[in-house]
């Protein structure tokens, strides 16, 4: 399948959820979704066009903008087109919808990104710490305004 | 016997029974280290490298620095062990190898064309004796993995008697073939009765059958599913420390050196030689037992080996080897035997 | 999985110190007598933070702890995060650096597929095995240690190009090493083919189909025993394996004998491969002509963007996402690791074997906890 013709496909379906869909280049392509509609997107793309191969889920602190995104990669184990969807939380209350049933092995990865960041995955079978202790539980490590990181860098070199 | 004893020493024979029996396990505890130390080079050389080569010449003192390293050990017990069980499974595993000592003849000397086998006793049931004996190690394997209040020797001690259950039958039945050929249960008779025609050729399944049943006897590679190193740490033995340890590490070999000396005796022929050999004053005396070391090392040798070159059974391969291959082989083997001792015997 | 305990089940922990992981992480069973009626994972004991440390070094530092992810394969670790800086940076390493690399990977999965079949013979009993592979494995070693002068964690790779070039007279003391390999991996088909108690401890454990393979999301050896051609030197290409010849190997039982085997396979495969590669290397600078990446690059500031890089890694589909904002330390790297869905599948295989399969089949996955943690 092409690039272009997944596109389409996907902002035919689904109008006014994606937003920014781009293509960067033969196989690799990018696009902003709702964050209230991202599983049933999920859903779409497993069903309908062959993305049935789950990369990774992380997600990213952008305290800039004063929100989180969940970033999903899919691909396929047919053609090599992978695709980076985006969802764009609040950081005071970040919750999204859990993909666990569209794709079994998303769960640890959303395990991973709830203990790192705080994004609470709703109807997640099993939402506990999977990498850290148990009482680092609410640190939130990779948030940039954790204080507990050593900064020792070679900014005084540059 | 024609010998004849003295008077004055008759009061002093128990005496000299209890020193030529302490000489004994001091020897067969030096046989079990040689064992030890002709494992470890042996599989060494399978597997390209090289053994103990410093502690002394090729490394044959390695086995005495280790022991002294195992007798300055701290002596751990788990804080919920069962006192009874743990401290007394020692006994059980090397009195059945001592107790099977007492019986085995480890060789044999010809004065004046008679025949005196070297053995503790000489009994008439003697080959029965020996195996019945070499079945009370598994208590003391229970006694360890049961009371060391832990799971993984729990598991082992569950995978042990299983094998036990399972291997015990075809072996005595294999032990059971080769006595009713011969006519007599007396391991001496067994042994002088063979001459040129050994019974490994006479009973060829019967002799298979017993080896591979020995082999899990003693609980050797490819039987050793209660101390399977990777699944189980180190299965049934995993809380003893120090020379418990030790004890229990030589009786393992010491087994195999006894059941090596089985194998040679009931079907590889016994010390038997022609009779120009045995009739020689000199040579009369050592060249007997000579020659059933040399068989009974060949047969080590090859339970060595064999532990190095295969993996290692699941629990439920193993019973079902038993009883499902090995059990009809044996019987097979008995019928063969019976009828052939007919045979032979008319 | 703590539920009211039957009377004949108990919980048994194959815990953080094991003789037969690869790394540690506990793995939770219910047993009901032998039989495994529940299991459960627990990750961590060896998380090393490196997502957050990749945030507060620069680039050219990251090189060196990106290594540390997976400590037996570090070239394709390097591989990646170089990848994906290469991306960003708009630049492309010229043809004898991408030569080098894909020698250096190609040796890589030699390496680490020499260890996880030695592992795996241990874990099921067979010691012996296990001697044999290491000793084939220190000739590779000895290999990559003449090229970057390390047997582990190697550092050698810069952007744009490679740290240094080839050693004089690399290829002469290659062939023989070759040579030797093919002879010996022929020998341990045969030793795993003849084998009888090998092949019932390994024939028909730990079944997997493609349609439940995918499911799970594995990747690698592991899902190309089941039949499914999925690897990313033929997929998405990079450096110059689309000028090679080599094929996929796959088989279609999905046990843990065919895991073996497909690595067996790719073994020769790689082999294929760095004789091409010794054959057609051409001569030329190492980095990028007019260009200050060489050598001496102090500190460099990559453009602000984003990209999602994938290699082959040997256990499977290793993955970065690298986001820029145009400093001179990356903004957020997200290490997407081959063996982390393999051992998230591994739970829902092992029930209802015995605990003697749960060593078979947790070793036919070749794992690395490391990369699993990070």
């Amino acid at each position: 399948m092409d690039v272009t013709e997944i596109l389409k496909s996907l902002t035919d379906t689904f109008p006014e959820v994606i937003s920014e869909a781009t293509a960067e280049s033969e196989i690799r392509t990018r696009a902003y979704v709702d964050r209230k509609k991202a599983k049933e997107v999920c859903q779409y793309l497993k069903d309908s066009l062959q993305f049935d191969h789950l990369c990774s889920v992380c997600g990213v602190d952008y305290i800039k903008r004063n929100e989180f995104e969940v970033v999903y990669h899919i691909a396929s184990y047919d053609h090599p087109v992978v695709l980076a969807l985006k969802a764009k939380l609040p950081r005071e209350n970040p919750q999204i919808e859990s993909i666990v049933s569209v794709y079994w092995n998303a769960n640890w990865y959303e395990r991973e990104t709830y203990e790192l960041f705080g994004i609470i995955f709703k109807n997640h079978p099993n939402l506990k710490p999977l990498i850290l202790p148990e009482d680092m539980l609410g640190e939130w490590p990779l948030r940039k305004d954790y204080k507990g990181f050593p900064n020792k860098t070679a900014r005084n070199l540059v | 016997m024609a010998i004849v004893i003295p008077e004055s020493i008759i009061p002093l024979i128990p005496w000299i029974r209890g020193i030529i029996g302490l000489l004994l396990i001091g020897i067969i505890f030096i046989g079990a280290m040689g064992a030890v130390w002709l494992e470890r080079k042996l599989s060494a050389d399978i597997q390209t490298r090289m053994g103990p080569c410093r502690v002394g010449k090729y490394g044959l003192l390695q086995l005495v620095a280790d022991a002294i390293k195992l007798f300055t050990k701290e002596d751990l017990k788990p804080l919920n062990a069962d006192s009874l069980l743990f401290n007394n499974a020692n006994i059980f595993m090397l009195g059945s190898v001592f107790l099977m000592l007492v019986a085995l003849p480890v060789g044999a000397v010809f004065i004046n064309g008679v025949e005196y086998p070297l053995a503790v006793t000489q009994m008439d049931i003697s080959v029965l004796y020996i195996e019945a004996v070499s079945a009370l190690s598994i208590f003391g394997i229970f006694m360890v993995a049961y009371g060391s209040n832990n799971k993984y020797s729990l598991l082992g001690a569950f995978r042990n008697f299983a094998r036990m259950v399972g291997y015990e039958v075809p072996l005595g039945i294999t032990v059971i073939s080769v006595a009713a050929m011969t006519g007599s249960l007396n391991i001496v008779d067994i042994s002088s009765a063979q001459g040129l025609h050994w019974n490994i050729f006479l009973q060829p399944i019967g002799c298979f059958v017993f080896f591979v049943s020995l082999m899990a006897d003693m609980g050797r590679l490819p039987f050793d599913q209660n101390e399977s190193e990777e699944e189980l740490i180190a299965g049934w033995i995993t809380e003893y420390c120090g020379m418990r340890f030790g004890l229990g590490f030589f009786a393992e070999y010491i087994h195999m050196i006894l059941g090596s000396f089985l194998v040679a005796l009931l079907f590889l022929g016994g010390w038997n030689l022609p009779g120009f050999i045995a009739n020689n004053s000199v040579l009369g005396l050592i060249a007997p037992t000579g020659f059933l070391l040399i068989k009974a090392t060949f047969v080590l040798l090859v339970i060595i080996g064999l532990r190095w070159a295969v993996p290692r059974f699941r629990i439920d391969q193993v019973v079902d080897l038993s009883w499902k291959k090995l059990l009809p082989l044996a019987l097979l083997n008995l019928v063969w035997a019976v009828g052939l001792g007919l045979y032979l015997g008319a | 999985m703590e539920e009211q305990l039957e009377p004949n089940e108990m919980i048994i922990h194959l815990g953080p110190q094991h003789p037969m992981q690869p790394g540690p992480f506990r793995l939770n069973l219910r047993l009901k007598g032998e039989t495994v009626v529940d299991a459960d994972i627990e990750l961590g004991f060896i998380h090393k933070g490196i997502e957050k440390i990749l945030e507060n070094k620069t680039y050219l530092q990251g090189i060196t702890i990106v290594d540390r992810i997976c400590y037996l394969v570090a070239l394709v670790n390097e591989e990646c995060f170089v990848g994906c800086t290469e991306k960003l940076l708009g630049i492309e390493p010229p043809e004898r650096s991408q030569y080098i690399r894909v020698i250096l990977d190609e040796l890589t999965r030699i390496q680490s597929h020499l260890l996880g079949m030695g592992e795996f013979g241990e874990f099921i009993g067979f010691v012996s095995m296990f001697m044999y592979t290491i000793r084939e494995r220190e000739e590779v070693l000895s290999l990559i240690d003449m090229i970057t002068g390390a047997r582990v964690t190697h550092s050698y790779l810069k952007f744009g190009g490679v740290r240094d070039d080839l050693p004089d007279g690399f290829k002469e003391k290659a062939i023989p090493v070759l040579n030797n390999l093919k002879k010996s991996v022929g020998d341990f088909e045969e030793m795993f083919h003849t084998d009888r108690i090998f092949r019932e401890r390994t024939v028909g454990v730990g079944v997997l189909t493609a349609d439940v393979a995918k499911n799970l999301g594995v990747s690698g050896p592991v899902l190309r025993a089941t039949g499914v051609p999925f690897d990313i030197r033929k997929n998405e290409p990079y450096l110059i394996y689309k000028d090679l010849d080599f094929r996929v190997c796959t088989e279609t039982a999905g046990d843990c004998f065919a895991r073996v085997q497909v690595r067996l396979n790719e073994i020769r495969e790689s082999i294929y491969i760095l004789e091409q590669c010794l054959d057609q290397l051409p001569s030329g600078p190492l980095f990028p002509e007019n260009t200050y990446y060489g050598r001496r690059t102090p500190v460099m500031r990559v453009p602000a963007g984003e990209v999602f890089h994938r290699v082959e890694d040997p256990r499977g589909e290793m993955g970065m996402y690298m986001i820029s904002d145009g400093s001179d330390k990356p903004y957020r790297v997200k290490i997407r690791g081959p063996h982390y869905p393999t051992l998230q599948a591994l739970p829902p295989l092992i029930i209802g074997t015995t605990v003697a399969d749960v060593a078979a089949i947790s070793g036919s996955m070749d794992g690395c906890t490391s990369e699993a943690d990070r």
